[in-house]
């Protein structure tokens, strides 16, 4: 492969829950821009070839070069590939060279900004992997072993029942690169 | 050696170390920054220094300076003589000998 790419796996883990709402991919790569260029410099800022050409996804992860023909042709894209506000989950991707960087940099985000609204949080890397297949994997059996955590932590039967129909429900189908991301049980929390 | 060609002022040591650090702060972050340099002899009249880092970040530092284009407003650049992991190498430049 000429140009290999990592994919970062990480949570946003804040106290405040409103800071669920603010979790949006511009922010969360406003965020990431900013520590790694505080961290590592504007080597560090062109090395990880952070930009934002607004296509970031809505939620789902796009499969190759969907994103159609762009007027400009950059060599980077946009860092924030999946992003899901339920769990916090956040998938960056970066050079294959640079990602020590961009990890090095992650424990440096201390706060989420959208719509002039402040957050405090941190982010968790939970996996590295080189494809984004290979992170949902991960994604599938960790969003297991948290339900399963959230079962133990249960109190009412009704959620139980929620929860363990989710736990026997989650798998990866091809057709649908998503089924396999669960939910939180918010009530749980 | 480093050499700066300047105007006015001439820096002082300490402005001169802040100048480095600020230089790989920009560059490379905080991680640039916090890289320790150390300012060996400095030179007010001819602007040179003899600077010591540690090798791994020699790279870093040769880039930053080389990067650095303005001090205190006024447009400078840093001309690198000799790069020598001896002092003593730096005593005499191989580039300026002369043969009779």
């Amino acid at each position: 492969a000429a140009l290999s790419r990592r994919y970062v796996l990480c949570e946003v883990v804040s106290e405040d829950p409103r800071c669920r709402q603010c979790i949006e991919d511009r922010a969360v790569g406003l965020a990431v821009r900013d520590a790694i260029g505080r961290v590592h410099g504007d080597h560090g800022l062109a090395c990880c070839s952070i930009s934002f050409t607004g296509a970031g996804g809505g939620g789902l992860p796009r499969r190759g070069r969907g994103r159609g023909a762009r007027a400009h042709r950059c060599a980077c894209a946009p860092a924030v590939k999946y992003l899901n506000a339920y769990t916090g989950t956040v998938l960056l991707r970066c050079r294959r060279d640079s990602y020590r960087l961009l990890c090095s940099a992650l424990p440096f985000v201390r706060q989420l900004e959208s719509r002039n609204q402040r957050y405090p949080c941190f982010l968790h890397t939970l996996h590295v992997g080189g494809t984004i297949r290979t992170c949902q994997k991960f994604l599938i059996q960790y969003n297991r072993r948290q339900l399963l955590l959230l079962l133990q932590n249960c109190t009412n039967e009704e959620e139980r029942r929620c929860i363990q129909k989710s736990l026997l429900s989650c798998s990866l189908t091809e057709e649908q690169s998503q089924s396999g991301d669960e939910e939180d049980d918010d009530g749980t929390e | 050696r480093r050499e700066l060609p300047d105007g006015g002022a001439r820096p002082s040591v300490a402005q001169f170390k802040q100048l480095v650090v600020s230089a790989l702060r920009e560059l490379h972050g905080e991680v640039g920054a916090a890289l320790p340099v150390d300012v060996l002899t400095y030179e007010e009249k001819t602007l040179s220094a003899i600077l010591r880092v540690i090798s791994s970040g020699l790279v870093k530092l040769w880039s930053a300076l080389t990067l650095l284009g303005f001090y205190q407003n006024r447009r400078c650049a840093f001309r690198v003589l000799q790069t020598s992991p001896f002092l003593l190498a730096l005593s005499g430049n191989s580039r300026e000998l002369v043969l009779d």
